[in-house]
């Protein structure tokens, strides 16, 4: 049927229906005329023409396409086939639901975390804005600063907005205490840039920005929880850090940006950043924002990226003490960057489903050649009777397709299953991983999964059956000393495709797992078992310099005194942590100009950290309570950064200038007293960072992380040390509570993730693998009973025939092994970014792995064998 | 295709294709409307052959669709609005294919039934 004809169905109908109308209006008339009155005659000429609807349909189709009709046939054939063929069927849905179930699942997580487009409008011309590092290797990138940040809003011809975005930790207060939680400070343009407005209230002003002009965007669920949704919030005063902020609006709900974890609770104007002396606004060295864009209509991103190189090339020039390295701009789709880290994992564990899923059609593709062959009468039969190839192929892949289609209803529920299970267990922060759902895009994919699999794995059987010349089927059908040979030959290649696949997934999941274990053993530098870790948030505003020291000195005082405490400190950042800055030095005796000068991780810490965390001091003495208020300002390193900056020089006594200070310590020049060993902080396969620690006495700069060394179960102190705190201020919030063991885990989260989901894949490959190879051997035996009848008959033993058996079954996984080998060989160069401190070649698990395929597929051969070798000839042959 | 025999109690299917011969025989002499051919195939065959009416309409679609007649709209002499259908070239084709393999079928089976085999 043409297209044409298809549109002029319609036509082809309406006259029909009229035809017939017309038709019994002309009968009806010439009964009248014969003398019948209208509703005899109308009666009568409805008789005499037949079922007036049935015809209709009958002429109808005529028009309908000849392939649809007997496609539903074959449907209704195919089903009641496999309900005849029970135990088959369900096999066969099982294998396909495991394989497409899974395949389901990835599929839902990188459709939500990769190709799902941002929540935004137009959010394909949204994107990230960065400077790039030119005093580094590769493509780093740096924030920007406010300065920067303006001068770039200010003179690009790109884009139709810039925004920028710093979060940060506020303490809200209302009535009933303090509580701590996440905020963002933005640029009034924030929520314009992104598209979005607020749902009640007023949008961020330009006026926003400017100091004493402190307001603040509530989200929904805060001004849910915090104000029970009261729609006079608009105008009111919070206090947030102990400043009054005027509640400008309300963003609708679902509205959140950006999108890591946790979700802000609120926005707040940049006017806070904008006011006092050395206010962060002002400062072209303060950077830390994040900076996103909205292109201008057509504009691409290398356009912008040009735009914006213009100017930081400009400002370079310009500040060259703060922006020498800077002169160019990083510019990428928002989404781009977003997904970029997660994007390779997210493809190795696709490819590897679908390998799976490609194993599992090579599975059920031989359950059906196999029973293609039993029913091989029956299509000899229809052969016979005049059933063309095309008509017998076209009915055995309407067989496989409703299989897979029946596969891929049951998968969906094992998607469901599993995609709870991964949500649930994986404790990688991947962003918008919480958004996979089972929704309607992913729903298509099963249905396309499950027709191109069903495919897939029919056609080879089908193809096969139909080639079969009726005769000889029907003579095979019957019986016959050797089974049809190329049948096997075909099945063979199946099993070696399937051992070859299988491999494949075993290899990559040992390799994974390899190096998830080499990252465990690494040494983080510190000793995190036992430590509880919390921060708490004192307002700079109530506590003076002096007494912050004074707070922590006290309150470490009370902690130490618990009972079950060994030791307690404080110390920033936290290893492990998301928190780290980076600093610019000075290195006495080597004079460089302002803007060369070197930069690298700082920490400050109260007395005793080191100790706590059990880091190893290497050469001097640790800070004490000796570096003070009133001590002359000091500082120790790591190994790293003597290595880097001291080589072959004792570090201690070298006096060094951190570009970083407070109200009292004003960037003083440092002795180094110490050398400390090398503490990861940053991730367990990265190298450790050069590192140089202040005593937070001489650096007041943020809230340290508590740090407590317990006897036991280091959780159940918490409630004691909120106790310590809140005896010397019982009303500041404590946040950030966690165990040090809990950051060590995460940092290991993602190999752990990655290697627990492979290993799974892995698993079920192997049994399928194993499955295939059992499959194929029984059913040979089956098969050949007659033969090997005969060989016992004439005179084999028993061994004889088991040897025959379990030689076939090690030849063809030995094919698949060496097969899956090779191609692991080359694949495995593409998994290699994810390996830590273990060759994608590597041949301890390369071999491993092998040895334990192989050993499976002898167990899988060892069943049949030994029922071949059972048989009793005499038996055999009188049933024969 | 269903026919009818004139006592109606007794229904027998004729051959496949009896009836799109019969039709094409019919509008090979003059084009015609749906009813006129009922009409017609009923007089030529003295009712011995009484088509169900409807059955034709079907058939009518299939010749069609393969090409063997053409059908078009328009007024009757009786001025009626009717849809006539006129016979192609390869209709004609067809139909000479069909008769001269029904005669042969036709003489087989006569032959098969004449009592001097027996």
């Amino acid at each position: 049927m043409s297209l044409k004809q298809f549109f002029t169905r319609r036509k082809i109908y309406d006259d029909l229906a009229e035809e017939i109308r017309l038709h019994l209006e002309e009968k009806t008339e010439a009964l009248m005329a014969e003398g019948m009155n209208r509703e005899e005659a109308e009666h009568t000429a409805r008789r005499e023409f037949g079922n007036v609807t049935r015809i209709e349909e009958r002429g109808r189709e005529t028009w309908m396409w000849p392939l649809v009709e007997s496609l539903w046939t074959d449907t209704r054939f195919a089903v009641r086939q496999l309900t005849k063929n029970f135990g088959f069927a369900v096999t066969a849905i099982i294998t396909l639901a495991l394989g497409i179930g899974a395949t389901t699942a990835i599929f839902s997580l990188v459709e939500a975390v990769l190709l799902r487009p941002l929540p935004f409008p137009e959010s394909n011309r949204l994107v990230w804005i960065d400077q790039r590092d030119h005093s580094l290797p590769g493509v780093a990138s740096e924030s920007l600063s406010y300065p920067d940040y303006f001068d770039w809003r200010a003179q690009n011809h790109t884009l139709s907005g810039i925004a920028s975005y710093l979060g940060s930790g506020v303490t809200y207060q209302d009535a009933g205490g303090s509580q701590r939680i996440d905020a963002q400070t933005v640029s009034a343009n924030f929520f314009d840039v992104l598209g979005a407005a607020p749902m009640l209230g007023r949008d961020f002003q330009w006026s926003d920005e400017k100091p004493g002009n402190r307001v603040v965007m509530l989200s929904d669920s805060f001004w849910q929880s915090e104000f029970g949704s009261a729609k006079d919030v608009v105008g009111k005063t919070i206090g947030l850090d102990g400043h009054n902020y005027t509640v400008a609006g309300v963003m609708p709900k679902g509205f959140r940006f950006p999108l890591e974890n946790p979700a802000p609770a609120m926005w707040k104007s940049i006017a806070e950043d904008a006011e006092g002396k050395d206010a962060p606004a002002s400062q072209r060295g303060f950077d830390v924002l994040g900076v996103i864009g909205r292109l201008k209509p057509g504009v691409t991103v290398q356009q912008a990226k040009a735009d914006l190189s213009l100017i930081a090339g400009n400002l370079a020039r310009q500040y060259p003490d703060n922006n020498k390295q800077y002169s160019s701009a990083l510019v990428e789709p928002e989404l781009e960057h977003m997904t970029g880290d997660t994007r390779p994992a997210l493809r190795m564990l696709f490819a590897a489903v679908l390998l799976m899923l490609l194993l599992v059609c090579a599975n059920v593709a031989g359950l059906l050649l196999a029973r293609g062959q039993r029913r091989s009468a029956e299509f000899a039969l229809r052969a016979a009777v005049g059933a063309g190839r095309a008509a017998i192929v076209r009915q055995m892949l309407v067989e496989s397709v409703a299989l897979s289609l029946c596969g891929g209803a049951a998968g969906v529920a094992l998607a469901a299953g599993l995609l709870r299970a991964i949500l649930k267990f994986m404790p990688v922060d991947i962003p918008r991983i919480e958004g996979a759902t089972l929704d309607v895009g992913v729903l298509l994919f099963v249905l396309a999964v499950s027709l191109v699999s069903g495919i897939l794995f029919g056609v080879l059987p089908a193809w096969r059956t139909s080639r079969q010349a009726p005769v000889n089927a029907l003579r095979e059908g019957s019986r016959s000393v050797a089974g049809g040979r190329g049948q096997h030959r075909i099945h063979n290649w199946l099993v070696i495709a399937q051992t070859a696949i299988g491999m494949v997934l075993l290899v990559s999941s040992g390799l994974l797992m390899r190096s998830f274990i080499r990252i465990l053993n690494v040494d983080p530098g510190f000793e995190s078992k036992h430590v509880l870790t919390s921060r708490v948030a004192l307002s700079r505003d109530t506590y003076k310099h002096d007494q912050l020291v004074l707070f922590y000195r006290q309150l470490l005082e009370r902690i130490s005194a618990l009972p079950g405490v060994q030791s307690a400190s404080a110390g920033w950042p936290v290893p492990m942590g998301t928190n780290d800055a980076t600093i610019s030095f000075k290195i006495q005796g080597r004079p460089l100009a302002p803007g060369d000068e070197p930069s690298e991780s700082l920490g400050v810490v109260l007395p005793g950290y080191f100790e706590t965390l059990r880091v190893p001091l290497i050469a001097g003495r640790n800070l004490g309570p000796q570096d003070g208020l009133a001590g002359p300002a000091t500082m120790v390193i790591n190994q790293s950064f003597q290595k880097k900056y001291f080589p072959g020089v004792n570090p201690i006594g070298q006096r060094i200038q951190p570009g970083i200070g407070d109200d009292v310590f004003n960037h003083p020049m440092r002795e180094v007293v110490g050398v400390i060993g090398d503490i990861k902080h940053k991730g367990l396969t990265a190298d450790a960072d050069p590192q140089m620690y202040l005593p937070y006495a001489q650096a007041v700069i943020t809230n340290p992380y508590l740090v407590v060394r317990t006897n036991a179960d280091p959780a159940a102190m918490q409630g004691a040390i909120n106790a310590a705190i809140h005896s010397l201020d019982k009303n500041v919030p404590v946040y950030q509570v966690s165990t040090l063991d809990d950051y060590l885990s995460k940092a290991a989260a993602e190999p752990r993730f990655q290697a627990f989901l492979l290993s799974c894949f892995a698993a079920i490959a192997l049994v399928l693998a194993a499955i295939g190879l059992y499959g194929l051997l029984s059913y040979m035996v089956a098969q050949r009973t007659l033969e090997i009848g005969l060989r016992m008959a004439l005179g084999a033993q028993r061994a004889d025939v088991l040897g025959m058996i379990i030689r076939r079954g090690l030849t063809l996984s030995l094919a698949g092994v060496g097969a899956g080998l090779a191609i692991s060989m080359l694949a495995m160069r593409l998994i290699a970014g994810m390996l830590f401190h273990t060759r994608p070649t590597d041949p301890v698990t390369f071999a491993s792995t092998a040895a334990l395929l192989v050993f499976v597929s002898f167990i899988a051969t060892t069943l049949p064998a030994f029922r071949a070798a059972r048989l009793d000839p005499m038996k055999t042959l009188r049933e024969q | 295709m269903p026919m009818t025999n004139s006592s109606k109690t007794e229904q027998r299917d004729l051959f496949r294709g009896a009836l799109e011969m019969m039709i094409l025989r019919s509008l090979l002499r003059e084009p015609m409307h749906g009813y006129a051919l009922v009409q017609h195939i009923k007089q030529r065959s003295n009712e011995l052959l009484q088509v169900e009416e409807g059955s034709l309409y079907p058939a009518l679609q299939r010749m069609l669709k393969e090409g063997l007649v053409k059908a078009e709209w328009h007024i009757s002499a009786s001025n009626r609005r009717v849809r006539t259908y006129r016979i192609t070239l390869s209709g004609k084709k067809h139909l000479e294919r069909e008769i001269s393999s029904f005669e042969r079928m036709l003489a087989g089976i006569t032959r098969v039934l004449s009592p001097t085999e027996a």
